[in-house]
């Protein structure tokens, strides 16, 4: 906060003021009863902004811009949430909303030295197998949800970190190669293909289908950023050759695939808008509705339909905000991708970590806008902070959580932690200062 | 580094692809909106207006109108309430909405509007003179294709909604003219340029049968004549004017004329041969039933009835129109109808303008030239007594449904005026329960479309 | 009511867009401040070979011949992965990683061994000197 000021305010303020002007809008645009209810949500909004902005100031890092962007879209999600067919204060969503900030600074903590969480690999292995006996025991009847009171988690959430970090790699690991009949291998590639063919695997099992292309997705920018260190020659051409070989693999597959998986993979919602295709139709039909200003918050139809909070959440924003807001905030998920970019990480590790994550959001984003607006077959995926779901916003603000700390590293050996402790500190606070 | 940047190429390629989608999906919106508009609950309609500036529908529902005064086009041009599906408002909601993306549904001042090809006056005439009867009668320009004239009766006042439903006719709710009807001895015209395109004009024209009241078949079965006592020898203009079912009989068992032959012409003309899948034709968008038919064996009943139009074979209104269209002309080429002239956009923009389109061709010239003298011979012949003042060319047919308890009238034709280029098909339901003749509808026709 | 409805939606958007803009200007502020930390991390070193200067820019740096490695020697006496430079609590340490001619540092056949300024480095035929980064525009101002 100190080293930036004037970037920092201006942040603050600009953050606060995006809040503002949607409140105003609501004010005056907006349907509601009861004018109490948009001063509840306001407090809400703009007082966890600025508490926010106070106890960012207890959390030394080189980079906030991740938390601000964090701040505004999460916030932005709870207006969201509150205005769907008129203005009431969605206290369920503000909460996990907390949760997931809380959740993003415990992904910073753990993160942020890449030596430490290298050596804890193991665990994040144990971790996903845990998970899925958790899944295998309390789930039941090949479901995806733990069931706890009237809170119900859905833990294959938690696995994306997971895989995520399993992911993560350094250079040092990729030099570690075992020969094995004329090949150089390195186990925790092996591993990790193991891993992820046995989540997919998994997936498939509870019928959580949608899950599928996040892990592969993030699997496979692991995998790009693996076999970059092969020892023999591993030219671009191969690499489009064998991508261009993929592509026409599964052209060809869609193609004689049997008549039921077409039938999932190319549903006429049009001619069955009432029965299966109901809710996507409904979708589109809100976003066409909308046009590009909005009918106005809280004015939708959609919050009738099933979902409209989560599944098709972009359609309920693009209905009541336009579709030119919704773009966006899409725009601002994208963002918060797109930081490494603009802040490169300094270590290996955290670099493909952050390509993971980012993996993970755009293929979740696009599996959810793009499906609910009928392009690409329809998976009950989530948008990351911006739909109703617990475990989902705790998941997605860890990731956050870890995008800092690629940005805001510590660099410190954790085995000689006792004699390079003082030395180092020293500098940190330093630097701080 | 290298390894660091090769890591924000991968986001970089993740992120592209994404906003990429976004553009796609942008457009797609974008480009579809109004289509995604007409499936909603919730439509802004504009208005339908005749070829002379009439109102046929008022979607917005606030100009006063005399009694049932869209009753004779109800069942046409419908509205969106759902309960018609097959009509020109219900299929073209898309057009008539008052959306646009950028400025969503307007509730007033929007200008979206269908200027149709129906002549309000002829159709409420021809409607009006059906005077109790029941049945439908469809004509339009053969030259360029516009549709004047679709009754069908009866039919519904759509601003008088359907609160009355259980109590409607059956009927009422669809448009007559599109969907298929037993063609009787209209279909007499289809054998005719089937034989002609096999046989060539003179090898018909020279074929001569006898008619002794009825015709007993190789098979052994009986095709009766309505004149009991025969017509004697006929030939080919002979039998068309007196409609003579023994003639054809004997034409399509005729050793000359292979079965293989009369299934091509008739597929070339449009009709589904037996098991051949069954297709549509659409008029701006409304479904229009293509002809059908059975043809197994030359020699066998049930093909000879259906050559002379009986038993199983079932033609559209519009059809038996479309097939004049294609003998009027002499060119052997159908001229495709259409309802819409002209659409206007919410911003009052000229979005379509219809244009002249033409089908396959379904026989030579020649045999075209020779089908319409035959036709014009039979009109001066016969018909100029009951459709007084008009060169018209014809043929008339009557056909049994309901397994032979009714029998309905049918009149197809085209009027010979370069100034009023008008086929038609005229049907009267139940002819018997009726003094309204299918000439009368004719004259009505022609002289509320001439004047 | 429409316009209104068009203008408090079009001022949240530009909101909306200004806040963004100002989080990525700020952003770019920040890199220069993690530039700055990252010198101090990393001791500020750069490798020098005979006017060529290697930035050192993360904390494992692969030295070889392969097109992937981050410093690249083409030459045939490296091999394709040579050499791995890492940094931790702002001491560079250098490791072979199986190369054929073998890593030495002022002249002595090391398997591992942290750097010191002014460290020659010799990778089969090449020779990389680890210095203090010699920022240009400081010197010339040294110099007037």
């Amino acid at each position: 906060m100190i080293k930036n000021p004037f970037a920092y305010l201006f942040s603050c303020l600009f953050v606060l003021a995006a809040h503002g002007t949607m409140l105003i809008n609501i004010f005056y645009n907006g349907k509601y009863d009861d004018i109490k209810d948009l001063i509840i949500l306001a407090a809400a909004v703009l007082g966890l902004d600025i508490s926010y902005y106070i106890i960012m100031l207890f959390f030394k890092q080189y980079t906030y811009t991740i938390d601000f962007m964090l701040l505004l879209i999460l916030n932005m999600s709870v207006i969201f949430q509150s205005c769907f067919g008129g203005v009431s204060f969605s206290a369920k969503h503000y909460i996990t909303c907390i949760a997931a900030l809380t959740a993003c600074r415990f992904g910073h903590m753990l993160t942020c030295n890449h030596n430490w969480i290298q050596q804890q690999k193991k665990y994040v292995w144990i971790g996903i197998g845990v998970l899925m006996i958790i899944i295998l025991i309390f789930t039941g009847s090949r479901s995806m949800w733990i069931n706890i009171g009237s809170f119900s988690i859905q833990p294959s959430e938690f696995m994306k970190p997971l895989l995520v970090l399993a992911c993560a790699t350094s250079i040092t690991e990729q030099q570690k190669k075992h020969k094995v009949w004329k090949f150089d291998i390195v186990w925790e590639n092996i591993i990790l293909f193991g891993i992820t063919a046995a989540v997919c695997l998994f997936q498939w099992w509870c019928r959580d289908l949608g899950s599928i292309p996040t892990f592969a997705a993030i699997y496979a920018a692991g995998f790009f950023l693996r076999i970059c260190y092969p020892k023999a020659k591993f030219s671009n051409k191969t690499l489009i050759i064998a991508g261009s070989v993929v592509l026409v693999a599964a052209i060809v597959g869609i193609k004689i695939a049997p008549e039921y998986v077409k039938d999932r993979l190319f549903v006429d919602i049009w001619s069955d808008k009432d029965g299966n295709g109901y809710q996507q139709s409904q979708a589109l039909i809100a976003i066409a509705d909308g046009g590009w200003f909005g009918k106005g918050p809280g004015k939708g139809y959609l919050h009738n339909v099933f979902a409209h909070e989560s599944d098709i959440v972009f359609s309920s924003i693009s209905e009541e905000w336009g579709l030119l807001y919704a773009i966006m905030m899409t725009l601002v998920i994208l963002l918060i991708a797109a930081s490494p970019l603009i802040n490169p990480p300094r270590s290996y590790y955290h670099g493909t970590m952050c390509t993971g994550i980012c993996a993970a959001f755009t293929v979740q984003m696009a599996l959810n806008i793009f499906g609910s607006c009928n392009m690409i077959p329809f998976t009950g995926v989530t948008i990351p902070f911006i739909s109703m779901g617990g475990s989902s916003m705790v998941t997605s603000g860890f990731m956050a959580g870890m995008l800092v700390a690629a940005q805001s590293p510590v660099f410190r050996k954790p085995k000689k932690k006792k004699s390079k402790k003082p030395a180092n500190s020293s500098a940190r606070r330093r630097s701080a200062a | 580094m290298k390894s660091i940047r090769r890591c924000q190429h991968i986001i970089t390629i993740f992120l592209l692809i994404f906003i990429a989608g976004m553009a796609a999906l942008v457009i797609k919106i974008n480009r579809e909106a109004p289509f995604y508009m007409m499936n909603s609950d919730h439509h802004e309609l504009g208005m339908v207006y005749d070829r002379n500036g009439e109102v046929l529908f008022d979607g917005q529902g606030t100009g006063q109108y005399p009694d049932n005064y869209f009753l004779d086009v109800g069942n046409l041009i419908g509205d969106d309430k759902g309960q018609m599906e097959n009509t020109l408002v219900a299929r073209n909601i898309k057009k008539l909405n008052n959306y646009s993306f950028s400025e969503g549904l307007l509730e007033t001042g929007g200008q979206a509007a269908i200027y149709t090809t129906l002549d309000h006056y002829a159709n409420r005439a021809v409607y009006d003179a059906y005077a109790g009867a029941r049945g439908c009668t469809v004509a339009y320009n053969y030259k360029t294709g516009e549709i004047l004239v679709c009754a069908s009766v009866p039919s519904v006042d759509v601003t008088k909604g359907y609160a009355d439903i259980a109590n409607f006719e059956s009927g009422t709710l669809i448009s007559k003219a599109m969907y298929g009807t037993v063609p009787g001895s209209t279909q007499k015209v289809s054998t005719v340029i089937t034989a002609m395109e096999s046989l060539g004009r003179d090898r018909l024209l020279a074929k001569s049968y006898n008619c002794v009241g009825r015709y007993l078949n190789a098979n052994g079965d009986y095709i009766d004549c309505h004149n009991v006592l025969g017509h004697g020898t006929l030939n080919l203009q002979q039998a068309v004017e007196n409609s003579c079912n023994p003639y054809f009989a004997q034409l399509v068992s005729d050793p000359d004329l292979p079965l293989e032959n009369i299934i091509q012409g008739y597929r070339r003309m449009g009709y589904a041969v037996n098991d051949d899948k069954e297709e549509y034709f659409n008029i701006d968008g409304i479904i229009c039933e293509k002809a059908s038919t059975t043809l197994v064996d030359k020699n066998e009943f049930r093909t000879q009835w259906g050559c002379i139009g009986q038993g199983d074979t079932l033609v559209s209104p519009v059809q038996l129109m479309m097939w004049q269209s294609a003998v009027a002309n002499g060119t052997g080429k159908m001229t495709m109808p259409h309802l819409i002239d002209r659409v206007f956009s919410v911003h009052g923009n000229i979005t379509q303008i219809a244009k002249t389109k033409y089908g396959d061709k379904i026989c030579s010239e020649e045999t075209a030239q020779a089908v319409r003298q035959i036709l014009l011979t039979n009109g001066s012949n016969n018909y100029s007594v009951s459709i007084a003042g008009y060169n018209v060319g014809v043929k008339s047919g009557t056909a049994q449904v309901k397994e032979g308890a009714e029998e309905n009238s049918l009149l197809v034709g085209f009027l010979d005026d370069a100034r009023h280029p008008i086929a038609f098909c005229i049907l009267i339901e139940n002819m018997y329960s009726t003094t309204v003749t299918t000439e009368q509808l004719a004259t009505v026709l022609l002289n509320a479309l001439c004047s | 009511m429409e316009d209104m409805n068009l203008l408090f939606c079009a001022v949240s958007a530009a909101a909306l867009d200004i806040c963004a803009l100002v989080l990525i200007i700020a952003s770019y502020r920040e890199r220069s401040t993690g530039n700055k930390q990252w010198k101090k991390i990393s001791a500020d070193m750069e490798l020098v070979e005979q006017g060529f200067t290697y930035h050192l820019g993360c904390d494992e740096i692969l030295i070889g011949r392969h097109a992937s490695a981050d410093i690249r020697l083409p030459d045939i006496s490296v091999s394709r992965y040579h050499a791995m430079l890492t940094v931790a609590d702002g001491v560079w340490t250098i490791t072979d990683i199986g190369s054929k001619s073998g890593v030495y540092v002022n002249g002595n056949l090391v398997k591992s061994k942290k750097l010191c300024e002014n460290d020659v480095i010799t990778l089969g035929n090449r020779k990389l000197t680890l210095r203090k980064t010699v920022n240009p525009k400081k010197e010339r101002r040294k110099n007037k």
